[in-house]
């Protein structure tokens, strides 16, 4: 057994027109046992970012609340919110800085990026567990259902979705992928976010 | 040992008078005030630093001195003062925006940058066994955010943000003339610094440094050179040609 | 300043190590980082140097990225390929450029890329190998053309030629039967696309697209995506979901728009004649 599948989990970001979305399972597991049916492991970073940290249950925290302390030191020291390709950097350090003793996550980010011309452009990266990016332009896949959540999304993706078409292939691509995943499901939690709103859902997944 | 905060051995110089003035500080700005003068002006569309680069004596090769120094690619510094403590700030300063482009993957806003050498040189001022930097230093930069900013940071640690600003032997007076009239950045830079001049003005005997602001159709298309891959920059300095054609104007 | 500063300090943190190395004592294998299986490659010619490239990153049997780049920027002149741990190759190249721009703005003049090759394996030999980096590092100084392989340990190898990765293999044998000394740049450009097809159709750790970079004296040209031979073919049917397949229990939503309504209390409006 990995570490990495210890407590299970899985996270997928797409892009959309004008709009990203990010969605996770809700089960938190110890190795074949079922701990709890309500883990959330995506997390609000500003209005528009979102960052899915799949992997080991303690680290989720510990890296979540490290990030929340170094964003809101740079927003403080910057007076200005944090741009997500800035807040991928600060991830991707932030993991290399422990290349020699990794946490054992491998995070998801999605947001929509401000342009010098005042509209929105989506921006979604994956990162290993020591930080190396992948600035994808349609899909990032991560945790124990990355497997065939690369097989879902490569399948159903498609360019230029709308808000609702993308809530609706993200949420196939991850629901039909964790039923396939011992180690992830007991429900789903879906974020789309667009330019001037978030819609969060969860979805009724099989508990077995 | 001694320690950046003060070992057991080391004393503080920098400490208050009883009329609640920090003497060293003041000895700073002396020193700053018989440099060189020095200038910044914001524009429209940029800035211009400048500033009299004078030697003492013939012999000397002014090709291999530098009072503008690029910083990153969109922030520049000129001084006034004690050419050594600039040399020390310069090279914080360059080390500090690497090591936020290493964690950020941007270099950082002219504001954090200027916070970042404040926050040096006000170390000086609070620590045991050192002695305040002897310059005033003009940071010009740009960033996304805010634009075009110029910075004035003084020996004590303390900054503000100008529109147009003098520092050194000239300072009063060229503040003075400034006030008068900020059109054409770089005619007035050089019709500033002509104010007081000691000798012939020429490319040889000052130093230009431009900030140049990217369109918005820069900014949207390229964000970064398609050659490099890299950010591209925003600050230079004038070469003496083309200091040469600004004096000929 | 590093005491003032809120950013990171430099260096690595081990703070983990002690529960790392407890899980692995257990028996836990630590996890696979992504890697570059990689075919890359450099070649000398008349008046600079090629560099070649892959587009595949796997984890294990997975391919994460079908179009990662893998030449890394050093300095407008210099560039580096990394093939081995994938983060390992994007870091140490970046710190070294970030190294170069310091030492290129206190010398005042351009870097060579000895100095780069010098810094790669000083940095790499310090590590011992657990920074797993094998680098094709190419350039054009005052010194001329200028190519290197550095190996994870921090060896280093000057050769007019050189591959490196899983698919150096493929690709050393195409050098090997097709590089002449002084080339023309079309002829390099082509022998460094063949070289890295080579690795990318006869090698499982390569894949997808090439990217090659053209330095010279004067001019440096980065050929991302310079041939695609595995695009994807037109998916032939759309595979949208009709609006509410998906089944959902809850729904919450978060504006950003924050709507005003000014009602006004009172009468007449105030009088501002």
């Amino acid at each position: 057994m990995s570490i990495m599948e210890l407590n299970g989990g899985s996270v997928i970001a797409m892009v959309g027109k004008d709009c990203v979305a990010i969605a996770s399972d809700l089960r938190l597991g110890n190795q074949a046992l079922g701990l709890s049916s309500n883990f959330q492991r995506i997390f609000p970073v500003t209005d528009r970012i979102y960052v899915g940290l799949p992997g080991l249950g303690t680290d989720v925290h510990t890296l979540w609340e490290k990030f929340r302390f170094r964003v809101n030191m740079y927003t403080i020291k910057e007076e200005r919110e944090i741009e997500p390709e800035t807040f991928a950097h600060l991830v991707s350090s932030t993991l290399y800085e422990h290349r020699f003793g990794p946490y054992f996550i491998e995070p998801v980010i999605a947001g929509l990026a401000k342009t010098p011309s005042g509209g929105v452009k989506p921006f979604i990266a994956a990162t290993d567990l020591i930080g190396c990016l992948n600035f994808a332009k349609d899909f990032v896949v991560a945790g124990t259902a990355s497997s065939k959540l690369f097989g879902m999304a490569e399948g159903l993706w498609e360019p230029d979705l709308e808000p609702e078409d993308l809530f609706e292939t993200i949420s196939q691509a991850l629901m039909n992928a964790v039923d396939r995943d011992a180690y992830s499901g007991w429900g789903c939690v879906v974020h789309v976010i667009t330019k001037d709103k978030i819609v969060t859902r969860t979805l009724k997944g099989r508990m077995d | 040992m001694a320690s950046a905060n003060g070992g057991a051995y080391s004393y503080s110089l920098t400490v208050f008078s009883p009329s609640g003035k920090l003497v060293q500080i003041e000895h700073a700005l002396a020193a700053v005030s018989q440099g060189t003068t020095s200038l910044g002006i914001k524009a429209s569309n940029g800035i211009v630093i400048a500033t009299e680069k004078k030697s003492s004596s013939i012999l000397i090769d002014d090709s291999m001195v530098d009072k503008v120094a690029v910083i990153c690619p969109n922030i520049g510094i000129v001084y006034s003062g004690m050419g050594p403590d600039f040399r020390i700030l310069v090279n914080k300063a360059r080390k500090s925006a690497q090591s936020y482009f290493k964690v950020y993957g941007e270099y950082p806003p002219t504001r954090v940058l200027t916070q970042e050498i404040a926050t040096v040189m006000q170390e000086a001022t609070q620590s045991g066994g050192v002695r305040p930097y002897g310059v005033s230093l003009l940071v010009a930069g740009w960033d996304i955010n805010r634009g075009p900013t110029l910075y004035q940071v003084d020996p004590s640690g303390s900054f503000w943000a100008w529109k147009a600003s003098a520092i050194g032997k000239n300072m009063v007076n060229a503040k003075t003339f400034l006030e008068k009239r900020i059109e054409d950045a770089i005619h007035t830079a050089l019709l500033t610094l002509k104010e007081g001049f000691e000798g012939q003005m020429t490319e040889k005997t000052i130093e230009i440094g431009v900030v140049t602001v990217p369109t918005t159709d820069e900014l949207e298309h390229a964000k970064t050179s398609p050659e490099t891959g890299r950010p591209k920059p925003t600050f230079r300095k004038l070469t003496e040609e083309e200091v040469r054609d600004y004096l000929a104007l | 300043m590093a005491t003032s500063s809120v950013y990171t300090p430099a260096g690595f943190n081990f703070s983990n190590q002690i529960r790392n190395t407890f899980l692995q004592e257990r028996g836990v294998p630590l996890p696979k980082a992504t890697s570059t299986g990689t075919t890359i490659v450099g070649c000398l010619f008349k008046d600079g140097v090629v560099l070649g490239a892959d587009t595949r990153a796997t984890e294990g049997d997975i391919v994460a990225d079908k179009n990662c780049e893998k030449i890394h920027y050093i300095t407008d002149s210099i560039r580096c390929c990394g093939a081995g741990t994938a983060a390992d190759t994007e870091f140490t190249t970046a710190l070294i450029s970030s190294n170069m721009e310091l030492h290129g703005l206190s010398t005042g003049r351009k870097p060579q890329v000895v100095t780069a090759m010098t810094m790669l394996k000083q940095m790499l030999f310090r590590y011992q190998g657990h920074v797993g980096a094998a680098l094709v590092l190419g350039g054009v100084d005052a010194t001329g053309p200028q190519l290197f392989t550095i190996h994870p340990h921090g060896s280093t190898d000057k050769l007019p030629y050189v591959t490196m990765g899983s698919g150096s293999l493929a690709a050393m044998a195409v050098f090997e039967s097709g590089w002449q000394p002084n080339m023309t740049r079309d002829d390099a450009l082509n022998l460094v696309k063949a070289a890295v097809a080579a690795g990318i159709f006869n090698d499982l750790g390569s894949g997808s697209n090439i990217d090659a970079c053209i330095i010279t004296a004067t001019h440096t040209e980065m050929l991302r995506n310079v041939e695609t031979p595995n695009e994807r073919v037109q998916k032939e049917r759309r595979y949208v979901f009709r609006r509410g397949t998906t089944a959902w229990k809850t729904e919450s939503v978060r504006k950003l728009i924050v709507n005003e309504e000014t009602t006004i209390i009172g009468g007449d409006a105030m009088d501002t004649s």
